[in-house]
């Protein structure tokens, strides 16, 4: 078989599928000048990597520190802190998230529900998912500003949607790690976005500011659902003895 | 609990020295290299509300670093020409200069690419970006990712045998 230098250029970069990467390595156990072009692009990408990886070493200049510091930003990447209150529970709230909800609702889901028994925290009900158990327990009752440290289930914060309703931010302690937003409906709990939260969905590499308990997805559906602040402790209380409707 | 923006610009000084490393694949000097980025930084915070948290904070980075330098190349084409040899200069009478000699001989022959040819390498060769990222991070197809490669690989590969072979 025939391999174009694009082939092999990318074969010397691990870019290949397995398949064609077998391929390739057949082709050069048979064909010397083959791995020598193969070996020639490795030696130019190793010659590259430890030329400019010199410039690791290098003392970074105070200026560039200086500048990363202090220079201005958009005003827009502090939009979420509000959300934080004097009584807030240690929720931290990262920047604006946007992921694609409904894969990893997705995900979870699948596996929670196989889970899930009867009395799980969370169950499905005519297409929806409804809080359930020691969750709804909690959606109804639970305090953000008044909550016993090993809760299983920790409320964030709570606020009133775009279209009326209270919904309420939580977390399940491990191992479940589930954090979500709930809304208030007749009777029940509607979860509108449930996403794995901290270690448990840590993504290597990816940016995501550390020590962010609450998964971006449900930060980003706080932010897009919000109308105006969110409760304070006394406006949580208040909500409390209405049930939770308006 | 710092504020995000703050987590950000820690974040920031972690990676400067791999946008250092990147700008100076890129750019011709030191000098040029730390200039952008510098400007990467400044525009980068000006604009953190763009940041999709779902991308890589690298990633990110490499493209505010590589829109920087194409803004600033179309202005400074002149002083590039100027500034370029100066790096020679740096090097007399150094103790490392033998170290650096290859690292010479590698940007000489950087600087005489074209520029995407020269960025992608940067990304791809030097920053260890799959080509899928760099496509991404230079908003090309991927087959453009791996024609410039190739290109680039090619006329780097001459240059390169040229230098190595005369300080044999």
């Amino acid at each position: 078989m025939k391999f174009s230098d694009e082939t092999l250029m990318a074969y010397a970069d691990d870019e290949l599928d397995p398949p064609t990467r077998a391929a390739v390595e057949a082709a050069m156990a048979a064909d010397p000048e083959l791995a020598r072009r193969v070996a020639r692009h490795k030696e130019l990408r190793n010659q590259l990597r430890s030329a400019f990886d010199k410039v690791l070493d290098e003392p970074v200049p105070d200026r560039l520190i200086a500048t990363a510091r202090t220079a201005p930003a958009d005003r827009r990447a502090d939009n979420v802190i509000p959300l934080r209150r004097k009584s807030a529970p240690r929720w931290s709230w990262p920047q604006l998230g946007s992921i694609a909800a409904s894969l990893v609702v997705g995900a979870i889901l699948g596996q929670l529900l196989l889970r899930a028994s009867i009395t799980g925290p969370i169950i499905a009900r005519d297409g929806q998912l409804l809080a359930s158990g020691a969750l709804a327990h909690a959606l109804s009752n639970q305090l953000a500003s008044d909550q016993a440290q090993q809760a299983p289930v920790r409320l964030g914060v709570s606020f009133r949607s775009k279209s009326g309703e209270y919904c309420r931010t939580f977390l399940l302690r491990a191992p479940s790690a589930l954090a979500g937003v709930a809304c208030r409906g007749r009777e029940e709990w509607r979860v509108q976005v449930l996403a794995q939260s901290g270690q448990a969905a840590a993504d290597g590499g990816q940016y995501r500011p550390a020590g962010s308990a609450l998964p971006r997805l449900v930060l980003q559906a706080v932010d897009e659902q919000i109308a105006g602040e969110p409760l304070d402790a006394s406006g949580e209380a208040a909500a409390r003895s209405r049930d939770w409707r308006h | 609990m710092p504020a995000p923006i703050e987590e950000l610009r820690e974040q920031l000084v972690g990676l400067l020295p791999r946008l250092r490393r990147f700008a100076r694949a890129i750019a011709r000097n030191r000098h040029d290299a730390d200039d952008l980025v510098q400007i990467a930084i400044e525009r980068a915070l000006a604009r953190s509300g763009q940041l999709r948290p779902d991308s890589r904070l690298s990633s990110w980075m490499f493209g505010i670093v590589r829109n920087a330098w194409i803004d600033e190349a179309r202005s400074r084409g002149q002083r590039d020409r100027i500034f370029a040899p100066a790096e020679l200069g740096e090097n007399i009478g150094d103790p490392a200069h033998e170290t650096q000699s290859d690292m010479l001989a590698v940007q000489e022959a950087m600087a005489r690419l074209p520029e995407e040819q020269r960025i992608t390498v940067g990304l791809v060769l030097v920053e260890g970006v799959s080509y899928k990222e760099a496509a991404e991070i230079m908003n090309v197809p991927i087959g453009t990712v791996t024609s410039r490669l190739a290109r680039a690989r090619e006329a780097l590969q001459a240059l390169l045998a040229d230098t190595t072979g005369a300080l044999r």
